[in-house]
């Protein structure tokens, strides 16, 4: 008997001002007592719903339409609120997304604690401060903080005392949603450890929901993919790894790379979820698919077991029941047509040939390139930067030393990245180069087509005409771009702005613009809005404001990791483009190794303000000097180090 | 302890700009206000006679010295709680004048605020918990028709139906024939005088603390550790009150220290209806009969008043939120 059994759930939203869509659609799945199941999913593919769906916490417009949640025996599918209370956080307890909130602000943390163990246990008084002190242990947090305010911790210090929380009541099942999205690469990389080791000891089931699948390999035992509100393929890690099945999947495995070796692929996904809203016919997944074939158009693939040998001529196939997962032996389930033919009928007429990879386009970047870049003009120097922060409280002084003698150049047609922490400078630095700030000492020059500048001297007009040539791409394209305005609207700013275009002129420059980031044809994105484009135009969209100026350097901060795995590539893809055979130099601001390593020539890593290496991009990620580029390297998810795959990627 | 020593030294520092400014403005204004009596007595064209505006000087106090001078002696003047003679009710002091309104502004006021707040609060507190529900339009809507209505009209509205009309309640003033003081005629008349301005405080009054705090409570349903709260198994009605109620609380007690502050600046438009005794109907007197002093006495009263409210509602709230502690250090 399972413990957690979803059968055929279905989740409808009607909201009142658009159609109803059903975000969670047929979804069946079991886990077992002591399973760590992953489940992975991209924005709005209906993970969080499905969460929510089986902690029983959907909320209006959203209802479970029909389906059954059972848990230990109980179907909780329909039952009371009063009902539910007994097993909630007593056997189903919770780590949710941004954790940063799930502490009430105005408490302290111990009555947070007392009332979930005084709700479903007999301890009280002191034996409550005792269990708390016990969980803070095993969360590796020190015992001061229970008497403390939730604001008075780190992010990944919530993180953790919300994990210590889940686990006050020793339950059966654990459900993690996102539980270290937000957090700091190294930080989030302990707290997943730290989840996996308690729940190899304590036993208890987990659902470990994530957008990203090299966390959720690193971690589960068994892998559910979901895609537009269904399970598209239900795996173990290993085998998920060794033989995707959905096109999707691979699409998915294949935006990771191995950063070490000299040629890296990593594909993307093209084009964007369906609408769930509108009406559909076959796979949901078949415009996106490059294996697709003519049944995909026509009939939605249900998730079958992979094994069974069903002769497809005896009409349509039958949903099997879904079956236990039993010790490290599974059947693999899978909604494809073409992965089932392929096993059942091989022979098919038109079937494409079994393959472990995405079938897609794919980003290249091999090491020859980076040579040629790294021998063209330099045409930014930063020399021994340093900015130290003084704030006044009172008659004392504070100061903070947020960039420390830091120095670099850049080339034209080069990447450079910038990689660190949250709070290792590096966004002080963009401030630098871009003249928003000034440093406290040291020299940033700017060797323009018109001659050098000294930007920390700019002023006035002259540090507005330098804005010209220094651009910006931001981290999250959604609140960059008003998405009220269209897209000619916001292109003919910057022209209008930095170039004096107007009129014909800047409408043929727009065109270009849209053309050079791949909104094509330009007709049809011109008069388009900001709210209407995915993330992934938008952040397109930004680059062509970006470029408008006509720009001599780009800094892109952090420029894709608000956006969805699978089209990251895509992005990555773009701006490679733009320096490639150009004189464009590109500031790449990151956290992610692998990013850097894929898009720069060189990689700066920064730590507490200080330079802690630098040089190409290949020979810092294989031969890491410093121990903190170590750290760095070792909390990048890297699903292929942990499952070594059979053949070299591609 | 140190964001309340910081708030506290703000708040002297506040109270005495406030006080310098109140001692500042009359003495910008251009003429000199004893000319200016002596001209309206005498008439326009009239010779100012200089033994006349002498002997207006000396009536009004005269100040002497720089205005240095002058200033420490005002500052010494309102340390010994005298703020000058108002020129209406010659020669009683304003305070004294005050000290007689004060009391049936502050127990009008005073009362119709606190059960305001109380009712607004749990309706706003029950209309964002159920929210959509009927009672939550009825509520939302309800509050928004009447409080498009201007409060002078509901009183007149209210003093025409049940004062002219019905007859039920008498229509101006605070008592009739009764000596004030505590004996029960009294009593019940100041009670029978005060129940259509309350009516009027009480119809409008809740309407500000329902929109606030259904606002405030809806907004925190959707935080994050409501949702765990649920997932934890609290039940819903410790959900409503333990959790969003106690902190949707905040920002509305914040605004009850401070109306609290606003109390005393009177209803003038309220009370000038009725003819209420109180300080709202003194003030607008003063204003229209240019009584400075007593709109000065009127003005720092109303100005300390808010200044000590808005500092009490600084403390609390660094008792209730301990993130305005922090935040504030």
């Amino acid at each position: 008997m399972a413990l957690l059994d979803v059968d055929d759930l279905v989740v409808r939203y009607s909201p009142k001002l658009h159609a109803p869509l059903n975000a969670v659609d047929g979804v069946t799945f079991s886990i077992a007592e002591g399973e760590f199941v992953g489940l992975i999913g991209e924005s709005g593919s209906g993970k969080s719903t499905l969460a929510n769906a089986i902690l029983r916490l959907t909320e209006r417009p959203g209802r479970i339409a029909s389906g059954t949640i059972t848990f230990n025996g109980t179907d909780i599918t329909t039952k009371s609120a009063d009902e539910l209370r007994p097993v909630r956080w007593r056997d189903l307890s919770t780590v949710f997304q941004s954790s940063m909130n799930a502490l009430n602000p105005v408490v302290r943390i111990e009555p947070q604690f007392r009332d979930a163990i005084e709700l479903h246990s007999s301890l009280r008084g002191g034996a409550v401060v005792e269990r708390i002190k016990e969980l803070f242990d095993l969360v590796m947090i020190d015992h001061r903080y229970i008497r403390a305010y939730p604001h008075e911790l780190s992010g990944g210090m919530k993180q953790r005392v919300n994990l210590a929380l889940a686990l006050v009541n020793d339950p059966k099942f654990v459900l993690l949603d996102e539980p270290t999205t937000g957090l700091d690469v190294v930080v989030q990389r302990s707290i997943l450890e730290n989840i996996r080791e308690l729940q190899r000891k304590q036993g208890f089931a987990v659902l470990f929901i994530s957008h990203d699948i090299g966390t959720v390999m690193d971690l589960s035992d068994r892998i559910l993919v979901m895609y537009a509100g269904r399970i598209v393929e239900e795996h173990t890690t290993a085998d998920l790894l060794e033989r995707p099945l959905h096109p999707y999947t691979k699409g998915l495995l294949g935006s990771y790379g191995d950063p070490r070796s000299e040629t890296v692929r990593i594909t993307y996904v093209p084009g964007r979820p369906p609408d769930l809203s509108q009406p559909h016919q076959g796979c949901l997944f078949a415009p996106r698919c490059p294996e697709r074939i003519e049944r995909c158009l026509s009939v939605e693939p249900p998730l079958l077991p992979l094994v069974p040998v069903l002769p497809l001529n005896r009409g349509p196939l039958e949903p099997a029941p879904a079956q236990p997962f039993v010790g490290s032996v599974m059947t693999p389930r899978v909604a494809c047509h073409v992965a089932q033919l392929q096993a059942t009928a091989p022979d098919t007429p038109g079937l494409p040939a079994p393959t472990r990879t995405f079938q897609g386009p794919e980003f290249v970047k091999t090491i020859d390139e980076s040579e040629g870049a790294l021998a063209s003009e330099v045409f930014l120097e930063v020399k021994g930067v340093s900015k130290v922060y003084t704030s006044r409280q009172g008659f004392s002084t504070r100061e903070f030393t947020a960039v420390d003698d830091v120095s670099f150049e850049l080339r034209r047609g080069m990447v450079a990245a910038l990689v660190g922490q949250s709070g290792s400078g590096k966004s002080t630095l963009a401030k630098l180069i871009t003249g928003v700030e000034k440093p406290t000492s040291g020299e940033i020059v700017f060797h323009s087509s018109e001659g050098p500048i000294d930007v920390a001297g700019l002023s006035g007009s002259r540090l507005s005409r330098y804005r010209k040539l220094v651009q910006m791409v931001f981290q999250d394209p959604y609140s960059s771009l008003n998405p009220n305005k269209t897209l000619q609207y916001i292109l003919s700013r910057p022209l209008k702005n930095h170039r004096g275009l107007r009129g014909a002129e800047a409408r043929a420059e727009i065109d270009s613009l849209l053309e050079r980031v791949a909104l094509t044809p330009p007709d049809r994105y011109r008069g388009r809005y900001g709210y209407e484009l995915s993330g992934g135009q938008r952040q397109r969209v930004v680059i062509a404001r970006a470029l408008a100026a006509k720009p001599e350097l780009v800094i892109a901060d952090e420029p894709i990791s608000s956006l969805d795995v699978s089209i990251r590539a895509e992005i990555l893809e773009l701006l490679h483009q733009l320096v490639q055979g150009s004189d464009v130099g590109i500031l790449y601001i990151t956290h992610d190794l692998l990013s850097a390593r894929m898009l720069a020539d060189e990689v700066i890593v920064l730590n507490g303000g200080k330079v802690v290496e630098q040089g190409k991009a290949i020979d810092v990620i294989r031969n890491p000097t410093d121990a903190y580029t170590r750290t760095l390297l070792e909390a990048i998810p890297n699903p292929f180090a942990a499952h070594p795959p059979v053949e070299a990627a591609g | 302890m140190r964001y309340f020593l910081r708030r506290l030294g703000y708040f002297f520092l506040t109270l005495w700009a406030a006080v310098t400014l109140n001692f500042l403005i009359p003495r910008l204004q251009p003429g000199d206000p004893a000319e200016i009596m002596v001209k309206k007595l005498a008439g326009k064209d009239a010779e100012l006679d200089p033994a006349k505006v002498a002997a207006m000087r000396a009536m009004l106090g005269a100040p002497d010295g720089n205005l240095f001078q002058q200033y420490l002696a005002y500052l010494k003047q309102l340390l010994s709680g005298n703020l000058g003679v108002s020129y209406t009710y010659f020669p009683s002091p304003a305070t004294e004048v005050i000290g007689k309104a004060l009391p049936w502004t502050l127990i009008l006021v005073g009362v119709t605020l606190v059960l305001s707040f109380l009712i607004g609060t749990v309706l706003g507190a029950f209309a964002a918990w159920r929210r959509n529900s009927t009672f939550d339009s009825v509520a939302t809507l309800g509050s928004t028709f009447l409080g498009s209505l201007q409060s002078f009209w509901v009183a007149l509205l209210l003093l025409f139906v049940f004062g002219y009309m019905l007859g039920w309640f008498p229509t101006a003033g605070g008592y009739d024939e009764s000596t004030p003081g505590a004996n029960w005629a009294f009593v019940q008349e100041a009670v029978m005088h005060s129940v259509l301005p309350a009516a009027v405080l009480m119809i409008l009054g809740p309407i500000g603390w329902i929109m606030q705090m259904r606002g405030t409570m809806i907004m925190n349903l959707g935080e994050d550790y409501i949702r765990l709260a649920r997932a934890k198994g609290v039940p819903d009605g410790q959900i409503a009150i333990r959790y969003a109620a106690r902190n949707a609380l905040l920002p509305s007690i914040t605004g009850l220290a401070m109306a609290v502050g606003g109390i005393l600046g009177g209803q003038i438009l309220i009370e000038q209806t009725f003819d209420y005794p109180g300080l709202g109907r003194l003030m607008g007197q003063a204003a229209t009969a240019k009584d400075y002093p007593l709109l000065q006495a009127l003005l720092l009263l109303t100005i300390t008043a808010t200044l000590v409210a808005n500092l009490i509602a600084d403390l609390t709230y660094g008792i209730l939120d301990p993130r305005a502690r922090k935040a504030g250090a």
